[in-house]
């Protein structure tokens, strides 16, 4: 059953594996997936670790229903510190990797060490082999899974792999899956190419014995009915997620030349609808499909219409891929935004780092902080498409002293360019933004800026806040699992209230990360997709375990409350710029000048901000300062951390 | 058993909620329902003026594809300037 997977301990350096079970106690602490991984990351790394150094452990897992009978258990997470931050290192993708490896008859695999030369694992029914990569290294993210499948013999084989970008240790690449399943975000790609290792490679036959199979089976139409009448999976399953891209553009919501601007005028290139059109033009009318056990299909399939890359297979965009290489840089071409998608996929990057960092270049050439010289005679201008889609290519190979200088991230890069280079990095801990702009909606702003792995949308944000809900649903929903009497707004551009449902979502979030669920699945976007009261009834059907909604809100706490243990330990404090829970000084002091009129003129006001975060402290138990209180870890278990427990 | 199966969670009460044939406008604080003719393209919202430009997901289903770029590019001039003057 799902609980008998095991955990594989990895060590590259010496070929050494070991394989443990995971204790009952263990899981009922941290129930698997991401909250357990930040417990091994927390026990197993060494603080002030050099995360690209043999001592960082890599930690690949599913969630504790992946490949059960329970719906959208795709996902796959992935953790060490982070070389990008140097901080909490976390991603996570969909695809078909995590079934797999839970089918292989593992859950957690914890990778320390350092590979002499190019290795790849192939996990498969309960064995680890450490094979030669030789071969593989400098292939891409795609050939590399075809050509581990040729060599094994078996096209069923399902591998995360690195491509180019992970190999030279850009600090933002991606670890692949499939076509475009990445985990991005954080430099995980990086870590791996750190190790010397260019894929894990699974392929499981163990049955997953299901503790109550009918009705798991019943249940989970009911939960599909939960998932697929839902308007937003509706939208998603027709347009994918490029649908929020515009929908934010459309009210002011995308930043736009960097951060000068907070909507992409004009877009309609790039809009959902006209990429669905080229996707439609290109592989026909069925060209939407999805991941593991997923009913969304959010993921178009398309070819690059024109252009030099003309005819390419690929798979997205994602919204990211329109901030990276439309919103941002001022660009209007779908070929572009397809282009863009594309190369990032094959190098195996993080397209919303490498777009948010290139259009910083750009701002900085066109205040003349950048010099042509330093681009190597490129015309770093916002809207020339061609250069943008070059800086890709330079930074992923680290062609050039600009495409070398932005491959190691904004803040080292910022320390190298000089200047006031620093004060246009659109940032938190370390890693860019997404392609939104929060000026006009706070509760977003402090999403943000208080998320574990840096800037991040999918840690913390309370999307639903945007609807303009009446306050008896904001309350009907915020004040369940644990009772909340305090103040809550439906007004987005409010202050009120937006600390409580930050730090309810930062619990949701972590919760499904634990599950192995697609965050499209629970309350992130729709108002009636499942969270705490349904999912104590899909764990015990699939696995026997019994919970409370209230107790896998505990266990998404201490989850986040480990995370942030771990970042305090490698140096975070509240008001660093470049290690700490707050925002750079444009949030503050310049308006949004585009937009619905109502969001022109916003910017977000320093001491509700502070206020803000005060508030989002003490709902997490921390001091003012951001450090757990005592009681509060106490409450969580977790006062003897590191415990070892595993 | 320890799950109730058969109460019905706040995610699943709340689908009586749901609209169809609807959207609401982009401004802040206007946010009024908008309910645009069977395939109508475009929509102004009566309360602030903004106008929209609508994609049918099905013929129930309309969603804003985007503003009325010179509307709303007027629309955002006017409150800026505004702004200004204050």
């Amino acid at each position: 059953m799902a609980l008998n997977r095991k955990i594989a301990y990895i060590d590259l350096t010496s070929g050494k594996i070991e394989i443990k079970s995971i204790p009952l106690e263990v899981r009922r602490k941290f129930i698997g997936g991401r909250g357990l991984d930040a417990y091994l990351l927390y026990n197993h790394a060494k603080k002030g670790c050099d995360p690209l150094g043999p001592d960082n452990p890599l930690i690949i897992s599913g969630g504790i229903l992946t490949a059960t009978l329970a719906s959208a258990t795709a996902r796959t997470h992935i953790m060490a510190k982070s070389p990008l931050t140097g901080l909490l290192g976390s991603s996570n993708m969909g695809g078909f990797f995590a079934p797999e490896l839970a089918w292989a008859g593992f859950h957690h695999l914890v990778i320390r060490g350092q590979a002499e030369k190019p290795v790849y694992l192939f996990v498969h029914d309960g064995e680890i082999e450490i094979r030669d990569a030789q071969d593989l290294w400098g292939q891409t993210t795609t050939e590399t899974q075809w050509s581990i499948r040729e060599e094994l013999a078996d096209e069923e084989v399902k591998s995360l792999v690195i491509g180019p970008a992970g190999e030279n240790l850009v600090r933002f690449a991606n670890v692949m899956t499939g076509i475009k399943n990445s985990g991005g975000r954080t430099g995980m790609g990086c870590v791996l190419g750190s190790k010397n290792l260019k894929a894990v490679a699974v392929r499981g036959s163990q049955d997953i014995q299901i503790a109550h199979p009918v009705e798991a089976l019943e249940y989970n139409k009911r939960f599909i009915d939960q998932i697929t009448s839902s308007k937003v999976n509706q939208t998603q399953g027709a347009l994918g997620t490029p649908f929020i891209w515009g929908a934010t553009n459309s009210w002011g919501g995308i930043r736009t030349r960097n951060f000068q601007y907070n909507q992409l005028e004009y877009a309609d290139d790039v809009e959902p609808e006209r990429i669905d059109e080229i996707a439609e033009e290109t592989i026909g009318p069925y060209h939407m499909t999805g991941c593991f056990a997923c009913q969304v299909h959010c993921r178009a399939q398309y070819k690059i219409p024109s252009g030099p890359y003309a005819g390419k297979y690929d798979e997205g965009p994602e919204y990211t891929s329109q901030g990276a290489f439309a919103g941002e840089p001022d660009c209007k071409s779908a070929e572009t935004v397809l282009t863009g998608n594309h190369l990032v996929n094959q190098y195996g990057v993080d397209n919303l780092e490498i777009g948010s960092i290139i259009s910083w270049a750009m701002e900085l050439y066109e205040l003349g902080i950048l010099t042509r010289e330093q681009t190597d005679g490129l015309d770093l201008r916002f809207g020339n498409d061609q250069a943008l889609l070059e800086m890709v290519h330079r930074i992923c190979t680290r062609k050039g002293w600009l495409g070398d200088t932005l491959a190691d991230g904004g803040v080292p890069a910022s320390e190298k360019i000089g200047k006031n280079s620093f004060d246009y990095l659109i940032q938190v801990k370390g890693m860019s933004n997404l392609h939104s702009d929060e000026r006009a909606t706070p509760a977003l702003a402090l999403n943000i800026a208080t998320s574990s792995r840096g800037s991040d949308h999918l840690r913390s944000r309370p999307a639903i806040d945007l609807y303009h809900l009446p306050e008896k649903v904001l309350r009907k929903i915020y004040s369940s699992p644990v009772a909340y009497d305090g103040p809550l707004s439906s007004e987005h551009t409010s202050y009120q209230g937006k600390a409580w449902q930050v730090f309810w979502q930062e619990n949701c979030y972590m919760a499904v990360d634990c599950l192995g669920i697609c965050k499209y699945h629970t309350l992130f976007l729709g108002t009636t997709l499942p969270n705490f009261e349904d999912w104590p009834k899909v764990i015990y059907y699939n696995t026997g375990l019994e919970f409370t909604p209230r107790e896998i809100w505990d266990v998404a706490e201490r989850g986040n409350m480990i995370e942030r243990l771990f970042n305090l330990r490698e140096g975070l404090t509240r008001d660093d710029l470049k290690k700490g829970d707050t925002l750079n000084h444009r949030y503050f002091d310049e308006p949004c000048r585009r937009g619905a009129p109502d969001v022109v003129g916003r910017k977000i006001d320093r001491d509700k901000f502070t206020k803000m975060i005060d508030e989002f402290y003490q709902h997490k138990g921390l001091d003012p300062k951001g450090d757990p209180k005592p009681e509060t870890l106490l409450r969580l278990g977790l006062e003897n951390e590191p415990s070892h427990l595993v | 058993m320890p799950v109730d199966d058969k109460k019905q969670s706040t995610a699943e009460d709340l689908r009586k909620t749901r609209t169809y044939g609807k959207f609401r406008c982009h401004n802040p604080s206007c946010m009024g329902r908008l309910q645009p003719e069977a395939l109508q393209q475009q929509v102004k919202c009566p309360e602030c003026g903004m106008e929209f430009r609508v994609h049918w997901i099905r013929p129930d289903f309309p969603r804003i594809r985007g503003p009325v770029w010179e509307v709303n590019r007027k629309l955002a001039d006017e409150a800026f300037l505004k702004l200004e003057e204050k």
